[in-house]
């Protein structure tokens, strides 16, 4: 019976395409529990100002605050953007594959 | 002993052959070509293989599965399926993909289709008679007039607003332009009801030489079993008496002349054909209403080119209304050995013509002439590099689907059903443009109504429906049909899987995603403060000027700040991209090595 054949070159010469909808998915998850997590840090960590710098998310996101409420509103807002972002990646990345082929 | 004589050695009429081997009942199958095949034949110019349009085994019927397998075994070879169309200088996905047509179309087509769609959808006809309005109703008149039109009326040679809507049912029923966007978002080919579409995923089985091949063998088992099939000879007339065949009249290729008792005829050849070699002749209106259906007849121009590559589909769709070439197949491409030399490509390009079309007669030297300056027009080809080429001239290839085709095809079959001893089966047969395993059921369920079974043989078409024995006839004996459970996906082969997990990113085309998300996130982020305004505009923000030199919180600013971040972006795309496939060729390197290891472990009584 022979030896296995060496198919090291066989391997990595298809090109992966991604689920532009399940980056999405991915990034809308990721991206509201990313805001939702650093705005509950702050706030149990608490202080004399709380998050006077993640604050300023509040001039992208209207109604986010550095508090609980705040964190729910943020993690949508977070969910939003970062599925965006995921859907964006995914597509323009299949895109730019198929232009290439 | 009287055996059943079958018309036509294509998939039905074989198919029944091969069944009432197995049945142990006899048949006499009859060819008028010099090959079996049909459609699905498989011909041969000086080694390479061409075939008759192009022929997927995908089918979602079990059985006929079965029986491809049963007959070909490890000659069925798994093929990749690539598909493209051809229109306006430009190549776009077949099936369509929104993204890709749109770059291809450009925005300012998009726009129009997506306005032309809202409008079907809020006014569509009622009236649906016919493929314009069928495709007009569901994906609007833009999208029509681009993708389905132009194409559609090369390949009947009529204008789609006389071609019946049962066209559309038939064929592109489970597509919609809402599937395509979900398609688009979520990868996933699956129709209205949720069942992935068949004719759209991405393998498919074919023959090792081609379709023919599977016909070939076909045809050897069923003379094993003690059946016959004579090619060459063509069926003049068929007598009938009393609402019976009582023999069909043979004239073989020398001229001699034969006549053949049967108790039972199924007929493939093309009902136009069948209802005139009748005798004593059907009455006026039957033959009227026989020989108002039409068929297209086809053309192949095969080209060999020295080429190895020549592109990487199986065939493309030329919808350039500009040239008559309808589509193009790469055989090499269906499998690798369908050319003797790898160094060298045959093509296929084909025409959808009539008979009294003028290039329907021309020399074969001017067909291929011709064929090579409409791809070299498209630029597929350059004439230099064409060694030689070949014509196959293919009469009544396709029933067409006109406006009137289904009344007269309704008084042919009313006539017919007195013919107690005959069925209809097969494309031309049946007048119905069946795929292959869809003829192959209906010439198995003729053979097994032989046998006692009583199929509605007429009811097997493109659907998922069809027919099996009834287990609650309606009172004329005819049966209920059930809808049986689709194939489940069959398994990939381990190397198809081994590609697909060990498939690399591609770094320039992540790279651009990042670039695209990191410009457009920054450009969005700054132009919502400055539109914000105020005393002063993104003190915070600016602090990016610490990485992105020349970045200002101003219009002019920011398309600095847009520039580098894309560079930034592309950067972070692109080294993450060959960081990942880098640990992944690092993964597969160590299982190759534990693999190597494990196998030299292997008992040398092993092998």
């Amino acid at each position: 019976m022979n030896a296995p054949p060496d198919d090291s070159r066989e391997v990595l010469w298809e090109v992966a395409r991604l689920h532009a909808g399940v980056l999405g998915f991915v990034g809308a998850v990721l991206g509201g529990a990313a805001i939702w997590m650093l705005t509950v840090w702050l706030v149990l960590k608490g202080g004399p100002t709380v998050g006077a710098h993640l604050q300023l998310l509040g001039q992208y996101l209207y109604g986010y605050t550095v508090s609980w409420t705040g964190s729910f509103i943020g993690a949508c807002y977070g969910a939003l953007v970062g599925g965006a972002i995921g859907w964006v990646i995914g597509a323009v990345y299949n895109l730019v594959v198929g232009l290439r082929e | 002993m009287e055996e059943a004589v079958i018309i036509g050695a294509g998939p039905a009429g074989l198919s029944a052959a091969y069944e009432l081997g197995k049945l142990g009942l006899g048949a006499t199958v009859f060819e008028a070509d010099e090959h079996v095949g049909g459609l699905s034949r498989t011909l041969n110019y000086g080694g390479y293989r061409f075939d008759i349009g192009g022929h997927r085994f995908l089918s979602k019927l079990p059985l006929i599965n079965e029986i491809w397998h049963e007959i070909l075994g490890d000659d069925f070879l798994l093929r990749p399926r690539q598909s493209r169309i051809y229109y306006r200088g430009k190549f776009f996905d077949y099936p369509l993909k929104p993204l890709n047509a749109l770059s291809g179309l450009g925005p300012l087509d998009g726009f129009l289709i997506v306005l032309s769609y809202a409008r079907a959808q809020l006014r569509r006809t009622d009236a649906e008679d016919s493929f314009e309005q069928w495709v007009t109703n569901r994906f609007g008149r833009r999208l029509y007039e681009i993708f389905f039109k132009t194409y559609t009326e090369k390949v009947w040679g009529i204008p789609c607003s006389e071609i019946s809507a049962d066209w559309a049912t038939q064929r592109i029923r489970n597509l919609s332009l809402g599937g395509a966007l979900r398609n688009a978002l979520f990868g996933h080919q699956r129709g209205r009801d949720g069942q992935v579409i068949t004719s759209l995923t991405e393998q498919f089985h074919y023959p090792r030489f081609g379709p023919g091949m599977m016909w070939e063998r076909c045809a050897e088992r069923v003379e094993q079993a003690g059946g016959r099939v004579m090619c060459g000879v063509r069926v003049e007339r068929i007598r009938h008496d009393g609402g019976r065949i009582e023999c069909v009249h043979v004239r073989a290729a020398g001229g001699e002349t034969m006549e053949v008792p049967t108790p039972h005829v199924i007929s493939t050849m093309p009902v136009r054909d069948l209802i005139n070699a009748l005798d004593p002749e059907p009455p006026e209106a039957v033959r009227r209403a026989a020989n108002q259906l039409r068929y297209r007849d086809y053309l192949t121009v095969v080209l060999i080119l020295r080429r190895a590559n020549v592109f990487p589909d199986n065939w493309i769709y030329i919808h350039s209304p500009e040239v008559k070439l309808g589509r193009i197949q790469n055989y090499k491409n269906w499998s690798p050995e369908m050319v003797p030399d790898p160094a060298y490509t045959s093509l296929g390009l084909e025409y959808f013509l009539w008979e009294k079309d003028p290039e329907w007669t021309w020399p074969d030297e001017q067909l291929v002439e011709a064929g090579i300056r409409d791809c070299a027009r498209i630029g597929i080809v350059s004439p230099n590099e064409v060694e030689d080429g070949t014509v196959l001239r293919v009469p009544k290839a396709y029933p067409v689907y006109d406006q009137g085709y289904r009344d007269s095809l309704a008084v042919v079959r009313q006539y017919v059903q007195g013919l107690r001893n005959l069925q209809l089966v097969g494309r031309n047969g049946q007048h119905h443009y069946n795929n292959q395993d869809h003829s192959m059921l209906a010439g198995l369920f003729a053979a097994r109504n032989l046998a006692g079974a009583q199929y509605d043989v007429w009811a097997v078409n493109t659907d998922a429906e069809y027919l099996e024995e009834a287990r609650s006839a309606a009172p004329a004996g005819r049966l209920v049909p059930t809808r049986l459970q689709p194939e489940p996906a069959p398994l990939l082969s381990a190397e198809v899987v081994a590609r697909r997990v060990f498939a690399r990113l591609d770094p320039v085309a992540l790279g651009a995603a990042f670039a695209c998300v990191a410009a457009v996130g920054l450009f969005l982020a700054t132009a919502g403060l400055l539109l914000k305004g105020g005393p002063k505009v993104g003190p915070t923000l600016s602090l990016l000027s610490q990485y992105l030199i020349g970045f200002r919180v101003t219009w002019t600013g920011t398309v600095v700040g847009c520039i580098e971040a894309a560079g930034i972006g592309f950067g972070f795309g692109y080294v993450t991209a060959r960081l990942r496939n880098w640990v992944l060729a690092a993964g597969a390197t160590l299982l190759r090595r534990r693999a190597a290891a494990e196998w030299r472990r292997r008992p040398a009584a092993l092998g």
